[in-house]
């Protein structure tokens, strides 16, 4: 018993322990980049319907998001689906959003002489990870169900979106993911990978595929995250751009002084497109 | 003292907003200060519209009960003040534009450098002076108020330098920058979130 507990075996443990970290880490590393510098297949032909997903957040993100939107004039017979996240309690933004569909995309409908076109969106409301004024011996409880919450909105199973059935996307995964920044965009970018890498990992393992028919894993060319830094920051990155460089497909910023940046070297660097706020 | 406006002047209304989300006493102090008051009446404004947020109701009353409508000490403006509006602060920026059918001449806004603020003034096309919080954390406004005076769309200020900001803006107005810039030769290259989103789709081209 005594040599259990020897401090050569505690060493060793510790070693072991310490190159198993590292391991771990330099794999996710490394998977990262592989990752974030992969390309989409070039395979979805123009007139299939997208389902595109927006987070929203606190004023200034949800304006911010809504004038990009307008000013791209988002094409609503191309993204024929829209579901956007707001936080609980974040009424603004659920507003702002009805008022965008209801009518910046329905005006474009009337010239755009296909009636029927304009698709379906949802509303799509996920608790916050934590709130303001809440003790932080309970935050880390309520953003594990903050997580939960932003999981089965990417799986299409939360109960906001029941227009999503019956619209004809055939697949519950959003195609692209958008936001500029609020905190809970940083959990529906995470729970976003998080999703991909156990798709990844069942397909190397060939385990889970075809067994549920109804629920197909989700091609590589969905669950694409575009994380857009807010025009506001012209020198330093959010901290939730920060936390989110080393995980989004692609980042936007949209001044030159933050042009460049990334997480570790092989890292994809951020891109400068200039203003995209009208 | 100057004298009150000329009957069927212009009008002319400079527009204060210090946003929804955090109070800037600091800023609602020094416009309601006699210096600023006459800097407005130098230069023919006629009308003081100030947006003074959730937490500025006690200064706004002190300012009422100290200078009431009519007294000396508002210097012949028309000065009126609310808490914030929830429909959104168009219509009030919507007031500073010129509009000869109206008898209104263009004026001016001044805010806080909250970005949904500076972007609806920019829209517009009227001088606008963005005052950063110095009170905030994490304080990138000054970042960007100071990027957006050096490519020539609005003038930043000290709260304290507020009365000499405006002369600064008033010479903004004859060389007003269009909002969103047109894309130069140099940026067409650049991708507009379009482009992405479509490399993102991985598009049959």
């Amino acid at each position: 018993m005594e040599s259990w507990l020897s401090w050569s075996s505690l060493f060793w443990a510790a070693t072991f322990a310490t190159v198993a970290c590292l391991s771990t880490i330099i794999i996710l590393m490394y998977a990262l980049a592989k990752s974030q510098n992969s390309q989409v297949p070039q395979w979805r032909s123009r007139n299939t319907p997208i389902h595109l997903l927006v987070v929203l957040g606190s004023g200034g993100h949800t304006a911010e998001m809504f004038s990009m939107l307008r000013r791209m004039k988002l094409d609503p017979s191309k993204f024929t689906h829209r579901t956007y996240v707001v936080s609980s309690g974040d009424n603004f933004s659920a507003t702002k959003a009805v008022e965008f569909e209801t009518t910046d995309l329905s005006k474009k409908l009337n010239t755009n002489e296909k009636p029927a076109s304009t698709g379906s969106y949802s509303i799509v409301t996920v608790p916050r990870a934590r709130r303001v004024h809440q003790s932080f011996l309970t935050a880390p409880f309520s953003t594990i169900q903050s997580f939960w919450s932003c999981l089965l909105v990417l799986r299409g199973l939360h109960p906001d979106q029941q227009s999503l059935i019956s619209s004809r996307l055939r697949s519950p995964y959003p195609d692209i993911i958008l936001t500029n920044g609020p905190a809970t965009a940083v959990c529906v970018i995470l729970a976003a990978r998080l999703l991909r890498l156990w798709f990844f990992l069942c397909g190397v393992f060939s385990v889970g595929r075809g067994t549920r028919p109804g629920k197909p894993a989700p091609s590589d060319s969905q669950l694409r995250t575009i994380f857009v830094e807010s025009w506001a920051r012209v020198k330093t990155l959010s901290l939730s751009g920060k936390l989110l460089l080393p995980f989004a497909d692609r980042f936007l910023v949209q001044w030159s002084g933050l042009e460049g940046k990334k997480a570790w070297p092989g890292m994809r660097e951020t891109e400068y497109v200039g203003p995209l706020v009208d | 003292m100057p004298s009150p406006p000329p009957p069927g002047a212009a009008v002319k209304v400079c527009f204060i907003t210090v946003g929804a989300t955090a109070s800037f006493h600091l800023l609602i102090q020094s416009i309601l200060e006699d210096e600023f008051l006459l800097a407005l009446r130098r230069l023919d404004f006629t009308h003081l519209l100030i947006q003074f947020g959730k937490d500025g109701q006690s200064l706004w009353e002190a300012f009422q009960s100290r200078c009431p409508p009519g007294s000396e000490g508002r210097h012949g403006l028309e000065i009126d003040g609310f808490d914030f509006n929830q429909a959104g602060l168009d219509a009030e920026m919507r007031l500073t534009r010129a509009s000869p059918s109206e008898g209104r001449t263009g004026g001016l806004i001044i805010s806080h450098a909250g970005s949904g603020s500076i972007l609806g003034a920019l829209r517009l096309g009227v001088p606008l002076v963005v005052v950063p919080n110095p009170t905030l954390k994490d304080n990138h406004q000054e970042e960007l108020a100071q990027e957006l005076q050096k490519q020539g769309y609005v003038v930043a200020s000290d709260y304290r330098g507020i009365a000499s900001a405006l002369d600064r803006a008033e010479g903004l107005r004859a060389q007003i920058l269009a909002w969103p810039p047109v894309r130069g030769v140099s940026q067409r290259r650049q991708r507009t979130l379009e482009d992405v989103m479509s490399d993102e789709l991985g598009f049959l081209d």
